[in-house]
């Protein structure tokens, strides 16, 4: 399932961060709860995602503090809205598409 | 030593330092204060990295590319307003000056372009970095070559404050180029050529058939200008030798800038 999963990895995090701004532990967490545990995903993977998203404009972050601790916090931009809604379409149609030819 | 001090050192030995690697450190320290068994879960940290190295080298170039490109179009701007403003009597250039003059903006046209092609890719080798790191600094010392060449040619205070001013700016785009050297992911993969930056595979089998492709059309190009001109020899003169000086820069320059394997 993780190896399938890293082509969707970008969208997953983006739909994450829809809902609300968490940092790269809760991200994790949520996919996973989100999943039923299906993605499971490796915390290695996940950070580079999220830098990588960043530089690309669909996320922004700042540092917040709560009880003592220093988290980065994460949240989506109008850009990555706009990308997220552009990828469930295409997510969408494709996925209709294989239901079509496997039904 | 803890997986951070790892990490750290790791993300030092490939060239990630200052406030980019103090942020992956506190991220990655952060999480493991939530969920110390996660440890084995985020991977060796060679590999962790690798990962951030391969992603921030990326980044930094495509930047560097960006901001060269910018400081070259502005050094564009000025060599057209030399040229414009300038007098033919004023012009006092040896035919080296002159070579320069004609031949290093186009070069350094090519390049910054060629460099811009490889930026919009997504992810990129190590190898497939430096062929972009070279197309970039290629476009910048080319640029800044015409600047130098054109403030001895035009000979007059305002262009050679303009040229200065534009050199300036094309040292600063180098800073971001330098920058982005420093950070040495090991990420597998071929150069790549010029063929996959422009999707055109079809020509890949015969580069050379490529190169002749675009010396035709350039020599093509700038005999019709002669003939718009009025001056339909001078044109064809021109063209031909805009061809060759196509040919002998895909022959010097090709491989060096990834335009051919």
């Amino acid at each position: 399932v993780n190896e399938e999963l890293k082509g969707h990895l970008d969208s997953l995090i983006l739909a994450v961060l829809a809902a609300e701004p968490a940092h790269g532990y809760a991200v994790l967490q949520e996919l996973k709860a989100r999943s039923d545990g299906a993605f499971d995903l490796p915390e290695g993977t996940i950070y580079p995602a999220l830098h990588r998203l960043e530089h690309a404009g669909l996320l922004a972050s700042g540092w917040s503090s709560a009880g003592g601790r220093r988290r980065r916090v994460y949240r989506l931009t109008r850009r990555g809205r706009t990308k997220l809604e552009s990828r469930r379409r295409e997510w969408l149609a494709f996925s209709k598409a294989v239901d079509a030819v496997l039904a | 030593v803890t997986y951070v001090d790892e990490l750290s050192r790791e993300l030092a030995r490939r060239g990630v330092h200052g406030r980019s690697r103090r942020r992956i450190l506190a991220e990655v320290e952060d999480h493991l204060r939530s969920d110390a068994a996660s440890e084995r879960q985020f991977g060796a940290p060679s590999d962790l990295a690798n990962e951030f190295a391969a992603e921030l080298g990326t980044h930094a170039s495509r930047r560097a590319a960006v901001a060269a490109f910018a400081a070259l179009a502005i050094a564009g701007a000025v060599y057209a307003a030399v040229f414009v403003t300038l007098s033919p009597q004023s012009i006092q250039s040896s035919t080296l000056v002159t070579a320069v003059v004609v031949i290093a903006p186009q070069v350094a046209f090519v390049a910054g372009v060629l460099a811009l092609a490889r930026a919009r890719r997504r992810s990129l080798a190590t190898a497939e970095l430096t062929v972009l790191h070279r197309r970039t600094g290629t476009a910048l010392a080319f640029g800044a070559a015409t600047m130098g060449a054109l403030a001895a040619a035009a000979g007059s205070t305002t262009a050679y404050v303009a040229a200065a001013a534009a050199t300036t700016l094309l040292a600063a785009a180098a800073a971001p180029l330098l920058a982005s050297v420093r950070i040495r992911p090991q990420v597998a993969g071929s150069a790549g050529d010029v063929f996959d930056d422009l999707g055109i595979e079809r020509l890949r089998t015969d580069p050379w058939r490529f190169a002749r492709l675009v010396a035709l059309g350039v020599g093509a190009a700038v005999a019709l200008a002669g003939v718009v001109q009025g001056d339909p020899l001078d044109g064809l003169a021109r063209g031909i030798l805009e061809g060759a000086a196509c040919l002998a820069g895909f022959a010097a320059l090709g491989r060096y800038l990834g335009l051919r394997r």
